[in-house]
C-alpha cells in the first residue's frame, strides 16, 4: 500500500517517460548487474562441478563439498585441515591489514600538509603529480616495480655499488617486493578522501587549541584526527577490500612460492576449469572481507555513509 | 625558531621521499625503454636506443588489444555514465528510510573485490544462456559484452558519486518552474538537468573510461576471445619480460601527463572566470608570456609534448645505435675474454700448488691453458685428490 504510494509519487515527480526510465536503469544495475550475479554465484559455490551432461540431472544437487575443500584438502583427507589454502587465506587478509595501516601512517601526514596549506601554487603542483600515477596501469605499476627490484634492477645496483651487500638480495623471493607494490598500488585511494576531509577542517580550530596551550600531539589526536576519521575510514576501507582482492600485483611481484588469496580463486577458475570451486573460494574471500570492514565500522564508529565523499 | 627549521626540513624529506616512492618506479620504467639492454634495466646502461618502440609498433597483439580497449571503453562510458546518472538521481528522491539502504547498494559495488565482480558476471550470464537455449549461448559468452557488463557494475558507482557531487548544487525549483511554465518531464530533463549536469557527465565519462582502460581484475575472468590491452600486457610480463612493455608505459605516461595538465588548466580556467564573473578578480595582465600560454600548464604540457616528439622523430632519423651496439658487444666478448683468462690463471696456479704439494706418483700434471678446464686436477686417474690444498682451491672455481 504504502509502497504503491511512493511510486506514484515518484512517477509524479519524474513523468512517465523519465521514472521509468530511472528506475529501468537502476533496476538493471542494482537487480541484473549486482544482486542476481552475486546470488547465482552463491548458487554455483553449493554445486559440484558436473560435466554438462549431467546438469539437472539426479547428480545435480546442493552440496557443501566447494566450502569443505578449503577447510579440509580434498576428498578424503578429512581430519586434517587444508593447511595450504587456509594459510594462504591468512597470510592475505593479514598483509592486507598490515598494507592497509601503512598506508595510512603514510599519507596523514601529507594530506594534513596539503589540506591546511590553501591554494600556494606548489600544492596545486603536488596534487596534480599525485594524479598522474594514479592513472596508470595497475599491470604497469608493478611492472615497474619488478623493474627496481629485480636480481639486476636499480635497488641491488646500488646497494652492490656502495657494498652494502656482496650478492643482490631476492626481493621478489621475500615478498619485499609484493608488499611494497600493494601499498603502491592503492595508496591515493588513501590520500584523496583524507585529503579532503582534512581540507573541509577550519583552521581556526587548530589556532585556537595552540593559543590555549594544546600541544602539537594533543592537536592531532583531540581535533584533527576526530575531523578525518570519516576520511581515514573512507580511505582505509577501500585500500583494505581492494589490496584483498588485488590480482595483478600478487601475480607480477610475488614470489614463485607464496600465493595470493585472488590467485588461487584465478587458478580454479581459469587453470582447472572448476568453476564452482573458484565460486567458493571468491565467495569465502567477498564475505570474510565484509564481515572485517563492517565489524571494524562498528568498533570506530563509521557510517557507510562515509564511503566515497 | 630552530624548531621550525627543523620541521620544516623533515616536512621537505617527507614529501621528497614520498613522491619519490610514488613518481620514481615510473621514471626509471621510462628510462629503460631507451636503453638497448634485452633485459628492462638502467643501470648497466648500454645504448640509447628507439628500437623498442618499433618492436612495440609491430606487435600485432598489442595493436588489436588497444582496439578491443576502446571498444569496451566506448560501451562502458555509455552503460555506466547512464546508469551513474539514473541512480542519483534516484537518490535524491528515495524515501529517507531507505536512503541508507539504497546507497549502500549502489556504493557497494565499489568494494566488492573485481575479481569476485568477475567471476559473477561470468556465472550469471552463463546461466542466462542456458536459460535461452543453446542457439543464443554464443551471444552471452561474447567477451566484448561480458566485459562492458562486468566493467560497468561498479564503474557506474564511480559516476555515481560524480554526480551526486555535482547534484547537491542544483536547484530544484528550477525543474518546478519549468515544469509551471508548462514543460514536460522529458523537456525539464533535458532543457535543465542535463546543461547543468554537462561538466559532471564529462568527468564522469572521462573517469569511466580510464577505468575500464586499466582494469584487470575483473577483465581477466570476462574477455573472452577480446583480449585489451591491459590484458596483453599482464601476459607479456608475466611470460617474459622485454622493454618493449617499456616503450609502451612511457607513451602512456607522456599521455598521462598531458590529460593530467589539460584536466588542471580546466579546471582552472573555469574557476577564474567564476571568480570574475563574481567581481571577486580582475584578469590579470602583464604577464610576459604570450597569452595562450598563460597560466595554461595544459599548453605548456602540449608544447613540451610537442618538442619531446619532434625531438625524438628527429634523432630517431640520425642516431644509429648499431656502432654503440657493436662496441657494447666488443666490450663484453673482452670482459667474458678477461673472465676466462682468470679462470685458466687460477687453474694454472692451482695446478702449480698441486704439482709442488701433491705426491710425485699420481703423475706430473698438466698444465696447459687449453686442457685447463678439462683437467682441473691433473691427469692421474685419482689427480691431486689426496694434495691438502685441493678442497680449498675447488670452492675458487
Amino acid at each position: 500500500m504504502k509502497k504503491q504510494m511512493i511510486f506514484a509519487q515518484f512517477f509524479k515527480n519524474n513523468g512517465l517517460l523519465m521514472g521509468s526510465l530511472l528506475i529501468g536503469l537502476v533496476g538493471f544495475w542494482v537487480i541484473v548487474l549486482v544482486v542476481l550475479p552475486q546470488l547465482s554465484m552463491l548458487d554455483y559455490s553449493f554445486r559440484y562441478n558436473l560435466p554438462p551432461a549431467d546438469l539437472g540431472g539426479p547428480k545435480d544437487v546442493y552440496t557443501l563439498h566447494n566450502y569443505k575443500h578449503l577447510l579440509y584438502g580434498a576428498e578424503g583427507s578429512e581430519g586434517t585441515y587444508n593447511t595450504v589454502d587456509l594459510m594462504v587465506f591468512v597470510r592475505t587478509i593479514i598483509a592486507a591489514m598490515l598494507v592497509t595501516i601503512a598506508n595510512i601512517l603514510m599519507c596523514y601526514p601529507l594530506a594534513y600538509y596539503l589540506g591546511q596549506s590553501k591554494g600556494s601554487g606548489f600544492v596545486r603542483l603536488l596534487v596534480v603529480l599525485l594524479i598522474i600515477p594514479y592513472w596508470i596501469n595497475e599491470i604497469l605499476r608493478a611492472f615497474a616495480l619488478r623493474i627496481i627490484f629485480g636480481d639486476s634492477g636499480l635497488i641491488n645496483e646500488v646497494l652492490m655499488l656502495t657494498h652494502l651487500t656482496s650478492e643482490p638480495i631476492d626481493f621478489i623471493r621475500q615478498d619485499i617486493a609484493l608488499y611494497a607494490g600493494l601499498g603502491y598500488a592503492y595508496i591515493l585511494l588513501m590520500l584523496f578522501p583524507m585529503y579532503n576531509v582534512i581540507e573541509s577542517l577550519d583552521r581556526n580550530q587548530i589556532e585556537a587549541a595552540r593559543d590555549m596551550g594544546a600541544s602539537w600531539v594533543r592537536i592531532h589526536r583531540r581535533i584533527v584526527i576526530p575531523h578525518a576519521k570519516p576520511g581515514i575510514a573512507s580511505g582505509a576501507t577501500m585500500v583494505f577490500m581492494l589490496s584483498a582482492g588485488a590480482l595483478a600485483a600478487p601475480q607480477v611481484l610475488g614470489g614463485p612460492s607464496s600465493l595470493w588469496f585472488t590467485q588461487l580463486v584465478y587458478q580454479w577458475f581459469n587453470d582447472s576449469l572448476n568453476w564452482q570451486q573458484g565460486a567458493a573460494y571468491a565467495m569465502v574471500l567477498l564475505v570474510s572481507t565484509i564481515v572485517i570492514v563492517i565489524g571494524l565500522m562498528r568498533v570506530f564508529k563509521v557510517n557507510m555513509g562515509d564511503i566515497g565523499k | 625558531m630552530s624548531s621550525k627549521f627543523v620541521s620544516r626540513f623533515a616536512l621537505g624529506a617527507y614529501l621528497i621521499i614520498f613522491f619519490s616512492y610514488l613518481l620514481g618506479p615510473l621514471l626509471v620504467m621510462s628510462l629503460t625503454a631507451f636503453n638497448s639492454s634485452g633485459f628492462p634495466s638502467v643501470s648497466p646502461w648500454a645504448c640509447f636506443t628507439y628500437e623498442w618502440f618499433t618492436v612495440l609498433f609491430k606487435d600485432e597483439r598489442i595493436l588489436g588489444s588497444i582496439l578491443n580497449s576502446l571498444k569496451i571503453g566506448a560501451g562502458t562510458v555509455i552503460l555506466s555514465v547512464s546508469m551513474g546518472l539514473a541512480a542519483s538521481l534516484v537518490l535524491t528522491q528515495v524515501w529517507p528510510k531507505l536512503r541508507t539502504t539504497y546507497y549502500t547498494l549502489i556504493i557497494a559495488p565499489i568494494l566488492i573485490p573485481g575479481v569476485v565482480l568477475g567471476i559473477s558476471t561470468v556465472v550469471f550470464w552463463d546461466k542466462v544462456g542456458r536459460m535461452f537455449g543453446p542457439s543464443t549461448e554464443a551471444f552471452f559468452h561474447n567477451g566484448l559484452l561480458l566485459t562492458i557488463l562486468g566493467q560497468s557494475t561498479f564503474i557506474a558507482s564511480y559516476c555515481m558519486l560524480v554526480f551526486v557531487a555535482r547534484l547537491q548544487r542544483f536547484d530544484p525549483g528550477l525543474t518546478e518552474a519549468a515544469l509551471d511554465l508548462g514543460a514536460t518531464h522529458t523537456q525539464a530533463f533535458r532543457k535543465i538537468l542535463l546543461p547543468f549536469m554537462r561538466p559532471a557527465i564529462a568527468s564522469a565519462a572521462v573517469l569511466a573510461f580510464l577505468a575500464s582502460f586499466e582494469n584487470y581484475n575483473t577483465t581477466t575472468f570476462t574477455f573472452g576471445n577480446y583480449p585489451t590491452l591491459t590484458i596483453e600486457l599482464a601476459q607479456k610480463v608475466r611470460y617474459g619480460i622485454n622493454p618493449s612493455i617499456s616503450s609502451l608505459a612511457f607513451i602512456i605516461i607522456a599521455l598521462t601527463v598531458f590529460g593530467a595538465l589539460a584536466v588542471e588548466a580546466v579546471r582552472r580556467n573555469s574557476a577564474r572566470k567564476e571568480a570574475i564573473s563574481e567581481g571577486k578578480a580582475v584578469a590579470k595582465s602583464g604577464s610576459k608570456l604570450p597569452g595562450f600560454l598563460r597560466g595554461n600548464p595544459a599548453a605548456f604540457g602540449f608544447v613540451g609534448l610537442a618538442i619531446v616528439a619532434i625531438v625524438m622523430i628527429g634523432t630517431a632519423q640520425s642516431h644509429d645505435p648499431q656502432q654503440c651496439k657493436m662496441q657494447v658487444r666488443e666490450a663484453k666478448q673482452v670482459e667474458i675474454q678477461k673472465r676466462i683468462e682468470e679462470l685458466r690463471q687460477q687453474r694454472l696456479i692451482k695446478d702449480q700448488t698441486d704439482a709442488r704439494q701433491g705426491p710425485d706418483i699420481f703423475g706430473t700434471p698438466d698444465s696447459e691453458g687449453s686442457d685447463a678446464p678439462k683437467a682441473p686436477s691433473g691427469s692421474g686417474a685419482f689427480g691431486g685428490v689426496f694434495a691438502p690444498t685441493n678442497l680449498d682451491n675447488e670452492d675458487s672455481d
